[in-house]
């Protein structure tokens, strides 16, 4: 099925940040703790289905000259009711992600996803295709501050959202002495990205590899 | 005036946009090829920066807050920056064709770039006066041009280098990034 | 009336913009600047128009 294969590959093959290398800046930066990475994962997906389908829904009626600003305008109130949102129901994730849930805006891979795939394609293939990709940011970045969270502190820490409080999961996995520090800093958060990407790069050169020889 | 100078030195080379913040990074991975692509990225940008945050400013507490529109923060800047940049467009076509030739060309690049909204939103969000705003607003594309500059240089040589075939490209570049970062924080001492 | 106020401004930043846009189309090039091209290939953000992908397109359809 052509729509199911569009969701598997916006999840790991065309992986929107580690392959495509679209949306870094939210990526490097929100990746110290779990809980950001969640809080922000869960935004990117609901403002990109969102602005895939009402994109998708308008596309026969834009002009062709115009459409890059009237996509932004409508990404632009999306975040802004998502930010009201977030500052009213979760005012502690509002304080960590700070001003990157306003610049949700101009994070390419929304704005990449409306131009190349929501103004040509149906409504039900571009709420699937914004699933998928946003899904796959989710993935990324879970891996990423994942990794980061465990190497800097130690443990994992998760806090409910709405009520931080209480805690919905504490997991200490080495004693504080052996954490390496680094890994919160931003040179972690490049390490650790760089590692990842070219990770999935030698993936996929396997892959081809073995399509290749497939062939042949 | 001493405080001016530390925000200035802050936003240049300690709080670098880039290496601290992790804002620009498309142009960043995208420009930074070349040093003269670079060079001229660099100073569209600056460019574009500092009069869109005299003018977002300028509208934000002489528009938006007497009216008691905040909530149009988001959306007003982005509209302005873009009125901006294709402004400065048809100015730089019309009164200064060499200009256009050397930087023209990257100016449609920084409408969707996160540094601009990001300084806007910064001036508004610490509630800074005058001064302090166009300090922050000169020194933070200062930053900017100066880190993808030197990052110009050192990928111009990458290319020439032995680089394991995983990392080509971005991998490497991103790892240069870290050494990079590392190399600025330990500026810090500065201030 | 206070969002009758918004709705005002917003109008007017997009006929601004739209005012802006169109008059920046209508100023020619400046001759040397025909074929000027961003050396730009690192991220696949195809809704940036200097992304190699739109240049293929454009040499497959002439």
């Amino acid at each position: 099925m052509d729509q199911l294969k569009n969701f598997k590959n916006g999840l790991i093959k065309d992986n929107p940040v580690f392959s495509l290398f679209l949306g870094i800046c939210s990526t490097l930066a929100i990746t110290t703790s779990i809980n950001n990475a969640i809080g922000m994962g869960v935004s990117v997906i609901i403002v990109l289905t969102m602005s895939n389908v009402i994109i998708s829904m308008i596309r026969k009626i834009t002009p062709d000259e115009i459409r890059i600003p009237v996509y932004i305008v409508i990404i632009a109130t999306l975040v802004t009711i998502i930010q009201m949102l977030i500052q009213a129901f979760a005012p502690a994730l509002n304080e960590s992600l700070g001003v990157f849930i306003p610049l949700i805006v101009v994070n390419c891979i929304i704005l990449g996803r409306a131009e190349s795939f929501a103004s040509k394609n149906g409504i039900v293939a571009s709420a699937i295709d914004g699933i998928g990709m946003g899904l796959g940011y989710t993935l990324a970045v879970l891996s990423m501050s994942l990794i980061r969270e465990v190497l800097s502190t130690g443990g994992i820490l998760i806090t409910n959202p709405f009520n931080t409080a209480q805690v919905l999961l504490n997991v200490t996995l080495f004693p504080e002495d052996f954490t390496i520090s680094l890994f919160g800093s931003p040179v972690g958060a490049f390490i650790t990205f760089a590692c990842l990407a070219s990770a999935l790069g030698a993936y996929k050169m396997h892959l081809e590899a073995k399509e290749k020889a497939k062939e042949k | 005036m001493s405080e001016l100078v530390t925000l200035l030195v802050t936003s240049v080379l300690i709080n670098n946009v880039i290496l601290n913040q992790f804002l620009g990074m498309c142009p960043f991975m995208g420009v930074s090829k070349k040093k003269s692509s670079a060079l001229g990225m660099g100073v569209a940008v600056v460019f574009v920066i500092v009069v869109a945050a005299l003018v977002t400013y300028a509208l934000y507490y002489l528009v938006l807050v007497p009216i008691g529109l905040e909530f149009m923060e988001l959306i007003t800047f982005i509209l302005v920056i873009a009125s901006l940049v294709q402004l400065t467009e048809m100015f730089i076509k019309k009164y200064s064709p060499s200009l256009y030739k050397s930087l023209g060309v990257y100016l449609p690049l920084i409408t969707t770039n996160c540094v601009v909204l990001n300084v806007c939103l910064v001036n508004i969000t610490n509630a800074y006066d005058f001064s302090h705003m166009l300090v922050y607003s000169v020194g933070t594309p200062l930053g900017f041009a100066l880190v993808l500059y030197i990052f110009s240089t050192i990928r111009e040589r990458l290319e020439l280098s032995n680089v394991p075939a995983a990392f080509k490209g971005n991998g490497i570049a991103l790892i240069c990034a870290a050494i990079m970062s590392m190399a600025f924080s330990g500026l810090a001492g500065i201030v | 009336m206070k969002y009758l106020l918004a709705a005002l401004f917003f109008g007017a930043l997009v006929l601004v913009y739209i005012v802006l846009y169109l008059l920046n189309k209508k100023t020619p090039l400046p001759e040397g600047c025909e074929d000027l091209k961003a050396d730009c290939e690192g991220c696949h953000d195809f809704s940036c128009s200097h992304n190699p992908a739109h240049h293929i397109k454009k040499a497959e359809g002439e």
